[in-house]
């Protein structure tokens, strides 16, 4: 009974993450199949894209290989499976870790343990409600591919294979963040771990796309078993195999390591003491800088990670693709004036942007939790301002932004010199600096939205980069209207070192961001604290 | 600012409105320095909504709270430096220790009696090297009091702080406020436990449905209360039902019992012929007396 009860809480959450995200990928299919007829309409117009796509080894290591890319379905394929999976998996394992762990972590779990039910049971229950939520996912997703079958030129079956393989992600982080849960003491090592897990797979996957005679090691990523379905390109659902057998794997792995453990500890050792650690404790300020620290070496590592490996591969990327004709026209659309690897760089840089500005959509989100789980209360009834208390948070948030943006400059270059990019240390030192705007933009747009619409804000916040993200991602292929392209965050920023930076706007998001920031310092002065 | 003679806390028709829901309607009331001061009520009578006007973390919808005459809104830290406050539900950083979490809260206070803290972690028995995650209720609670009661603060805020302690440790928080209240310090205690509530409280105010019903030292209030009177008669009980101030009359056999307000003079009267064996009286409990106000429902 008890069991059921769990499992219908779990499957409820899932089920509505899961169906939103299926609108989501539905939609995206469905733009892109529609968007390429009218944007390449003519022959001469494929023909083009092909040999621009086709030979930007940058663009296939990012996004994955382009196979038939001139057919509405082979551009369909390569464009929504080199983001959707990445996108899904996020969800997923976030999801995961918030559904098992973060249930427990808050002692809520407890309330329904204490019922007739074991906790191996309730952890099955769990994990049955989420596997409800894929089904959710792949059903909306399916949907919205089936819709465009005629646009496409597919069959039913090759659009649900399709479908199958845009939650092939999703489906395996959901397992892999189920384990980690079991592995961690806290929600939040919990999704670490995960995310750790998902940054390794998506750095093996660019390697082996990257056309350095790597390829096989796309076998070694479970983001590289994704792209080797190539549903609707000549499917191979051999690489289901592998598929399954992780997502059931480490399924079964969670179960079991749940049923051998202790509630409220994870199955690694943790300690329960610790010696007193005064140093970041002396003060407000120092103190945010305490509880700002894991969130971004966590996501120093990651992007000083993906940033080292794209400076390491962009020379090979860049020669092989100066070779291909169509490349030299991309870089003059960029406004570009160099050779391959600054305009390689320059396109992964804008990826850096997007993650960065999720790393300062999570300042914000631990800001607000601070105060919806009734901590702040501890600090603002003592001789403490609001201002003062708020002021901190940001600034730390803000810190921990510009020394990651400095960071991927720095590793870009450490990794590119070693193999004689040719790209200077200043330049990609801007180019890190260059991506800064836009996060700092998010994070003061998102301490406005904390300070008049505390409930809401971490949803308004990821949903602005989100927001931008997919714009950028759709816009830049079917031929958007100016004004849709215009309300991207990262639509404004130049692809810094292919081209120069643009001080002008660099400059304007600040302003922006600065007013916003001072707006929320005030407003939030004025509400009432509210809990979650 | 603050003149020697301004009460620890004063508010003028302070009220606190949630869209149509009036949680607190305008509240008038002191504390008076070195006062130790009972806050009563239901559930969801409107304390803790009280407690949190008054450290500015909520914003009245109407009047003004002062603490020591600083206006608690406009001037929150000058407030807080005066005070001291200990929530009902603790909520703390999980992965600090309890040492830590004493550090932090007490360089964020701004004033610590170190010495006081060490003997207060003792006395508690709360193991400090924890982290709080490993703690339960009861002993991230008492984190919460002994860092307020270490801060020596001039006015201690108590929001049922002793939810979650065990009896041993609800007689040591009992004995630390009777410390703070020798020491000076004014304490404001929000709590259920009548039997706390009665042991510790100078003065009792009672609230309900948001609204202040009954302020008053226990002594007034008992006197406001009827007195209990039970009789043990030789001859049968005399009809008392409607003699002035009489009520609740019951009649076991030779035995009699009854409420009576006002003067007892004409009751002994009555009763005095049938020839009195045994006469007890006693005063309302201030658990009786809560009964009386919430017993009958509005």
């Amino acid at each position: 009974m008890t069991g059921r009860v769990v499992a219908g809480l779990a499957a409820r959450r899932a089920i509505r993450g899961g169906a939103a995200w299926g609108a989501v990928f539905a939609l995206v299919v469905a733009s892109t199949a529609v968007g390429f007829e009218s944007a390449y309409g003519t022959v001469e117009a494929r023909q083009q894209l092909v040999r621009t796509l086709g030979g930007n080894a940058g663009i296939q290591a990012l996004f994955g290989v382009t196979r038939d890319i001139s057919t509405v379905k082979g551009f369909t394929a390569w464009r929504c499976l080199g983001v959707l999976p990445l996108v899904g998996a996020i969800w997923a394992l976030l999801h995961a870790t918030r559904t098992l762990q973060g249930e427990e972590d808050s002692g809520r779990l407890e309330l329904l343990l204490a019922g007739p039910t074991t906790r191996a049971g309730a952890g099955v229950a769990a994990m049955a409600g989420m596997a409800a939520g894929l089904v959710a996912m792949f059903a909306v997703t399916a949907a919205g591919v089936l819709a465009v079958t005629g646009t496409g030129g597919f069959g039913v079956t090759a659009g649900l294979y399709f479908a199958v393989a845009l939650v092939a992600a999703p489906a395996m982080f959901l397992a892999v963040g189920s384990l980690t849960s079991q592995l961690a003491t806290t929600r939040r090592q919990a999704a670490a771990m995960a995310g750790g897990v998902f940054g390794v797979a998506y750095a093996i996957r660019l390697v082996a796309d990257s056309g350095s005679g790597l390829r096989w090691l796309r076998w070694a990523s479970p983001l590289g078993w994704v792209e080797s379905l190539r549903p609707l390109t000549g499917s191979r659902p051999l690489a289901l195999v592998p598929i399954a057998g992780l997502t059931l794997g480490l399924s079964a792995a969670a179960i079991v390591v749940n049923g051998a453990r202790d509630y409220g500890t994870g199955a690694l050792p943790a300690s329960d003491t610790g010696p007193l650690r005064a140093g970041l404790l002396e003060s407000a300020w120092r103190f945010s800088a305490r509880l700002t620290r894991p969130r971004a070496v966590g996501w120093a590592a990651a992007i000083g990670l993906m940033a080292a490996v794209v400076g390491l591969v962009a020379k090979s990327v860049g020669e092989a693709a100066t070779e291909s004709e169509g490349f030299a026209e991309i870089i003059q659309r960029l406004g570009g004036r160099s050779g391959g690897a600054e305009a390689y760089l320059g396109l992964s840089f804008t990826i850096v942007a997007a993650l960065l500005a999720f790393q300062a959509a999570g300042h914000v989100a631990a800001t607000r939790e601070e105060e919806a789980d009734g901590q702040l209360d501890n600090l603002l009834v003592r001789p403490l301002s609001r201002s003062r208390w708020l002021l901190g948070r940001v600034a730390t948030a803000f810190a921990a932004l510009a020394a990651v943006s400095v960071l991927a400059g720095l590793a870009s270059w450490v990794t590119a010199a070693s193999q004689d990019t040719g790209v200077g240390l200043g330049r990609l030192l801007s180019a890190g600096m260059n991506v800064l705007p836009p996060a700092v933009l998010v994070l003061a747009l998102g301490t406005l939205a904390h300070a008049v619409a505390p409930r809401r804000a971490v949803a308004l916040t990821y949903g602005l980069v989100a927001w931008s993200f997919l714009v950028e991602l759709v816009g830049s292929l079917v031929n958007a209207s100016h004004w849709l392209l215009d309300l991207s965050l990262f639509h404004h920023i130049a692809p810094v070192p292919a081209v120069d930076p643009r001080w002008d706007t660099a400059a304007l998001y600040v302003v922006l961001a600065a007013a916003a920031g001072a707006i929320s310092l005030v407003a939030f002065n004025r509400r009432d604290l509210v809990g979650a | 600012m603050c003149s020697l003679t301004e009460p620890a806390i004063r508010t003028a028709g302070l009220a606190k409105r949630f869209g149509g829901f009036d949680a607190l309607h305008p509240l008038d009331l002191e504390v008076g320095r070195e006062e130790v001061v009972g806050y009563l009520g239901p559930n969801g009578a409107g304390k803790t909504v009280t407690v949190r006007l008054l450290l500015g973390l909520l914003r009245p919808t109407a009047g003004r709270a002062e603490i020591f005459g600083i206006d608690a809104h406009r001037n929150t830290v000058e407030a807080h430096r005066r005070l001291a406050y200990v929530p009902g539900e603790a909520s703390l950083w999980p992965s600090l220790t309890g040492a830590e979490t004493l550090h932090l809260l007490g360089r964020v206070q701004g004033q610590v009696d170190e010495a006081y803290q060490r003997e207060l972690v003792e006395r508690f028995a709360l193991d400090p090297s924890k982290k709080v995650r490993a703690y339960s209720k009861g002993n991230r609670q008492k984190l919460c009091l002994i860092a307020a009661l270490s801060s020596r603060a001039d006015l201690l805020l108590l929001d049922e702080p002793t939810s979650g302690l065990d009896p041993l440790m609800e007689q040591e928080f009992r004995r630390a406020i009777v410390e703070a209240k020798d020491a000076g310090q004014s304490v404001f205690l929000s709590s259920h436990i009548l039997s706390e509530v009665e042991a510790l409280c100078d003065r009792v105010a009672i609230l309900r449905a948001g609204r202040l019903v009954e302020v008053g030292t226990l002594a007034e209030l008992r006197h406001l209360s009827a007195l209990t009177v039970q009789a043990t008669l030789r001859d049968p009980p005399p009809d008392v039902t409607g003699m002035a101030g009489v009520t609740d009359v019951e009649v076991d056999g030779r035995r009699l019992r009854c409420h009576i307000t006002g003067p007892v003079g004409p009751l002994l009267d009555a009763l005095a012929p049938a020839g009195v064996l045994q006469l007890t009286s006693r005063e309302p409990s201030l658990e009786e007396l809560f009964l009386a106000h919430y017993g009958g429902g509005e």
